[in-house]
């Protein structure tokens, strides 16, 4: 009998995650969540060597609440594994970031390293009563890690994240009802399995199949977010400690992009008007691009701009997800996989500027490269990669989706490609421009440049965004046997 | 007495004698030994609790026995609130050891707290309108005189009088009720009641009126809008342990008592039951949260989010099918101990406080739990499970039960009243919410406090049963769906 990976992957950082609550020392609390939220990455690599990315690897099954049909089962296929090896690596690494923390440390990590397990959690159950829970969990840590060590309106935007998220779970939840118990009305036995829910959705009556679609979707696309449904993020990112802010948005946005995948994908060609459905989707996408970037540009703060960034980004995620063409869903994919480890970098240069500035306004800042040389270098790398540079991950990502998107949403690549990507390189460099190059501001007084751990940390991200920015092979070949797999049971209009 | 006739009736039995004993006893031992009656009293309740799970009643699916002329049932459904009671009670009395040891009046305490629990277990098993309104009252004038045990704080005096005033009412209301049903079916066995009507019918406005004066009669024990007018004041009022029994073990014997009255002997008046409880259980979860809101008062928060819970678990009276019973039962269960488990961290923080400062005005008031995770950690822990649990946070029994309770509604059709009830329970993670930022991210109050280890090992028993409810529920919904099976749905 082979070992439970995923359960372990899960119950390594949870009993980390305790230890690290309960250790007296600082030091005690760092090493712990070293440890516990590297095994995890470990883990994952052992189990990308094995994994048949075409099939659903079901790894472990056991009864939990028979009487209801719910059952802890947990599985891997390629939508999902890249995906726990973003989680896995981008915990590390912002708990390596964040080693010079100082207030609370041991329930810093703790919360960090819980985030891990709820993640982990969202995109390996396979029990819609188990992804719901993982899915809720995620919030508690994020709410305590906005409010405990975040900006000075932290309770305000805790609290409006936690209502304003939980609210949509509500609404998802209400669907995965509706799913479960026609689902049982017609196979006569209940079950949560969410395979077998989607198999069994294409029988339901048309009404039914449309109110469970859009509900679900606006549980995924709140997360995700795209607009008019972003007003949570900025404020959420903005109060978000660096390391709240790099979990938020490297791997808790992109649980509404692997919902997108994994459950609305095989609904989609089910719903009565399924053109319209894709054309409201697209807009929602295209419209989270251009309005998002320009946002963006807006911005005074660069925190704020980095943060409606990701909306633009992910706005690419939903666009690729309405093309039905596997070119562009294996991009949105990749997009995830690349916005989570380029956003990193970003958020974490806003970090240590936030901290030897102490300010994000753009123009406040200036000439900080005079100071701050190893990090202008880095954040410029990332910068470039989130603007879309070719040799680095996002380019691939967002290339393969307007490539992709032509055939089948002319229109709104066209939009896209005039309003969005001009827009996006812009507000990168202009920010770059007047924040690290020009002339210094004397008043920001005594700078000093990255900690060893920051550096060491935002070096690897850069190297991994490059790395799968040259070789996308190891994630695309994953992705693009899901997005296949996906693909193979929708039949375009 | 002789137990080989009444196999079933073991836990009733010794928390009758052993309650006699206490009393008789506390006559003659000096207070600094009447701690030792505290730890009798708990120990009664553990082997009454053990003797539950012995007999195995709550894994049958139908009844197990009846005794005196089908006045007194067995089944898994009165066995399922006998143990819910016994929990709580042994919960409250672990507690109580610490906080009243250097009370003389202790033994009256215990005495007390023994018969409250026993006449809630009559009422569990009570298949007679007169077997069940006997264990009501043992329960309620058990409690009248529990929450004024605080005899010097006018407080706690008034709570009692309140509740005793408008306790009595609502008796005799109840009593109207019941005579009105005897009246006009000859008898007060539940089941003959359902049989004589459904095969001689009711006149609609004998049924109408039995139905007000029987639900206004039950909803004043389970704290629904608008009968809930007491709930907040005696719970802020009264000692805060036995606001823990109020509100999480008498309360349940309301939702015992209407659910065996309102669903064996009623079913036939089953539509207009549904109605009444629609429009209730929408008026409660609303009024309740958003009472609780800006209440500064800890005690008084619990005590409207325990209306707003109340308001939940009346879904089960609208939805009526079998998942939904066994829904409502299931929330009885977590609902009674997350309450608990509050009400005694509380209790915990109030004791702590009034320990340093004698006579501290309003020491349940919320600025005094600021920063509590450094002054008291485990309780501020514990409080927190709890507070979420009442939120309905996943992986805790409050998430496990609403899963049901909502998902059972869905099944049904119910979807408006479900709509509002998740907008409620939204709306009610924002004070729950504000209680742990205050915990957990304000800057302390004070000095670090020293926990009282019965205090602590009262909340880790609560903590570890709603935890285990929310990761492990197959046992717990399948004793709830054979007690749902039991009383007929």
């Amino acid at each position: 009998m082979s070992l439970p990976l995923l359960s372990l992957m899960m119950l390594i950082p949870l009993v980390g995650a305790i230890i690290s609550f309960i250790s007296r020392t600082r030091n005690q609390a760092r090493i712990t969540a070293i440890i516990a939220s590297i095994i995890p990455l470990i883990i994952t690599i052992k189990m990308y060597l094995q994994v048949d990315p075409s099939t659903m690897w079901v790894v472990e099954t056991y009864d939990w609440i028979p009487q209801l049909g719910i059952t802890y089962k947990l599985g891997v296929d390629g939508i999902s594994m890249p995906l726990i090896l973003l989680a896995n690596i981008v915990v590390p690494l912002t708990i390596i970031f964040a080693l010079g923390e100082t207030k609370q440390t041991s329930s810093f990590y703790g919360l960090l390293l819980l985030e891990q397990v709820g993640v982990i959690g969202v995109f390996s159950s396979l029990d819609f009563f188990l992804f719901y829970i993982f899915w809720e969990i995620t919030l508690v840590p994020m709410y305590f890690l906005i409010s405990i060590w975040g900006g000075p309106r932290k309770d305000y935007a805790a609290i409006k994240f936690f209502i304003y998220t939980h609210i949509a779970s509500l609404v998802m939840l209400l669907a995965i009802f509706a799913l479960y118990f026609i689902a049982w009305a017609q196979t006569g036995y209940p079950s949560f399995d969410i395979l077998h829910l989607l198999k069994e959705y294409p029988s339901f009556s048309p009404v039914v199949k449309d109110v469970i679609f859009f509900a679900l979707l606006f549980g995924f696309i709140v997360k995700m977010p795209a607009v008019p449904f972003h007003t949570w993020l900025p404020d959420a990112h903005v109060e978000a400690p660096t390391a709240g802010s790099v979990i938020l948005a490297a791997l808790l946005l992109k649980m509404g992009g692997y919902g997108l995948f994994r459950v609305m994908m095989p609904m989609l060609p089910e719903t009565t008007n399924t053109s319209l459905v894709i054309t409201v989707i697209a807009i929602i996408g295209v419209v989270s691009i251009v309005y998002g970037a320009f946002l963006a540009l807006a911005q005074k703060d660069l925190k704020k701009m980095v943060a409606y960034s990701s909306v633009s980004h992910m706005g690419y995620v939903t666009l690729g997800f309405a093309s039905l063409v596997p070119l562009s869903l294996t991009g949105a994919m990749y997009q995830q996989f690349s916005h989570g480890l380029i956003t990193c970098i970003l958020f974490m240069s806003c970090g240590v500027i936030q901290h030897s500035a102490h300010t994000r306004i753009i123009d406040d800042l200036g000439g900080l490269v005079q100071k701050m040389p190893k990090l202008t270098f880095l954040m410029l790398g990332g910068f470039l990669a989130s603007l879309g540079l070719p040799g680095m991950s996002g380019f691939i990502a967002e290339f393969t989706v307007l490539t992709g998107a032509i055939t089948t949403l002319f229109i709104y690549v066209l939009i896209t490609v005039f309003g969005g990507i001009a827009v996006t390189a812009g507000y990168h460099l202009w920010a770059m421009q007047r924040a690290m190059f020009g002339v210094f501001n004397e008043k920001l007084g005594h700078i000093h440049d990255l900690a060893g751990y920051e550096m060491l940390s935002m070096a690897v991200l850069l190297l991994l965004v490059i790395f799968f920015g040259v070789n996308p092979d190891p994630v695309w070949n994953f992705m693009q046997a899901g997005a296949n797999t996906l693909l193979a049971g929708v039949h375009i209009i | 007495m002789n137990c080989l006739n009444y196999p079933y009736l073991t836990p009733e039995l010794i928390v009758v004698i052993m309650g006699l004993v206490v009393v008789f006893l506390g006559l003659f031992i000096p207070t600094r030994f009447k701690k030792g009656l505290g730890c009798i009293t708990g120990l009664t309740l553990i082997v009454a609790i053990a003797d539950i799970l012995r007999t195995g009643v709550l894994w049958e699916s139908q009844r197990v026995a009846t005794y005196f002329y089908d006045a007194y049932t067995i089944d898994p459904f009165s066995q399922f609130f006998k143990l819910v009671f016994l929990a709580v009670s042994f919960i409250v009395v672990i507690a109580s050891i610490r906080r009243y040891r250097e009370d003389s009046y202790q033994d009256e305490y215990y005495g007390l707290l023994l018969f409250a629990t026993l006449g809630m277990m009559v009422v569990a098993s009570a298949n007679d309108l007169l077997t069940l309104f006997i264990g009501f009252e043992l329960a309620s004038m058990s409690t009248y005189a529990l929450a004024g045990f605080n005899k010097t704080n006018p407080k706690s005096v008034e709570a009692a009088m309140k509740y005793y005033v408008i306790g009595s009412i609502s008796s005799a209301i109840l009593l109207f009720g019941f005579s009105l049903l005897y009246g006009a079916t000859g008898t007060t066995n539940l089941e003959a009641i359902s049989a004589y009507i459904g095969a001689n019918g009711l006149a609609s406005t004998t049924g109408i009126a039995i139905l007000i004066f029987l639900i206004a009669g039950f909803t004043f024990k389970m704290a629904l809008v608008p009968f809930h007018m007491w709930a907040p004041d005696t719970y802020e009022g009264s000692p805060t342990l036995v606001s823990a029994l109020l509100a999480a073990g008498s309360k349940k014997m309301g939702f015992a008592a209407a659910f065996k009255v309102f669903l064996v002997a009623l079913i036939a008046l089953k539509l207009d039951m549904q109605n009444v409880f629609f429009i209730l259980a929408i008026i409660t979860m609303t009024y309740g949260n958003l009472v609780a809101i800006s209440q500064k008062s800890i005690k008084r928060m619990l005590a409207y989010s325990s209306v707003a819970q109340a308001g939940y678990i009346s879904m089960a009276l609208v939805i009526m099918t079998p998942l939904a019973m066994s829904a409502g039962i299931l929330y009885v269960l977590s609902h009674a101990f997350m309450k608990t488990g509050a009400f005694i961290a509380t209790g915990a923080v109030v004791y702590m406080l009034t320990q340093e400062k004698k006579d501290l005005p309003d020491a349940d008031y919320i600025d005094n739990f600021a920063g509590l995770s450094k002054r008291a950690p485990l309780t501020a822990f514990a409080m927190m499970i709890f507070v979420f649990a009442l939120a309905g946070i996943p992986p805790t029994a409050g998430f496990v039960s609403k899963f049901v309770l909502f998902s059972s509604a869905i099944h049904a059709g119910y979807i408006t009243l479900v709509v509002v009830a998740i907008l409620n329970s939204a709306l009610s993670l924002y004070y729950y919410a504000r209680l742990v930022k205050y915990m957990y991210v304000l800057p302390p109050a004070g000095e670090r406090l020293r926990e009282p280890r019965a205090y602590l090992l009262a909340m880790l028993v609560a903590v570890i049963i709603v935890i285990a409810i929310g990761v492990y529920p197959a046992p717990f919904l399948q004793w709830a769906m054979n007690a749902a099976v039991t009383i007929g749905l």
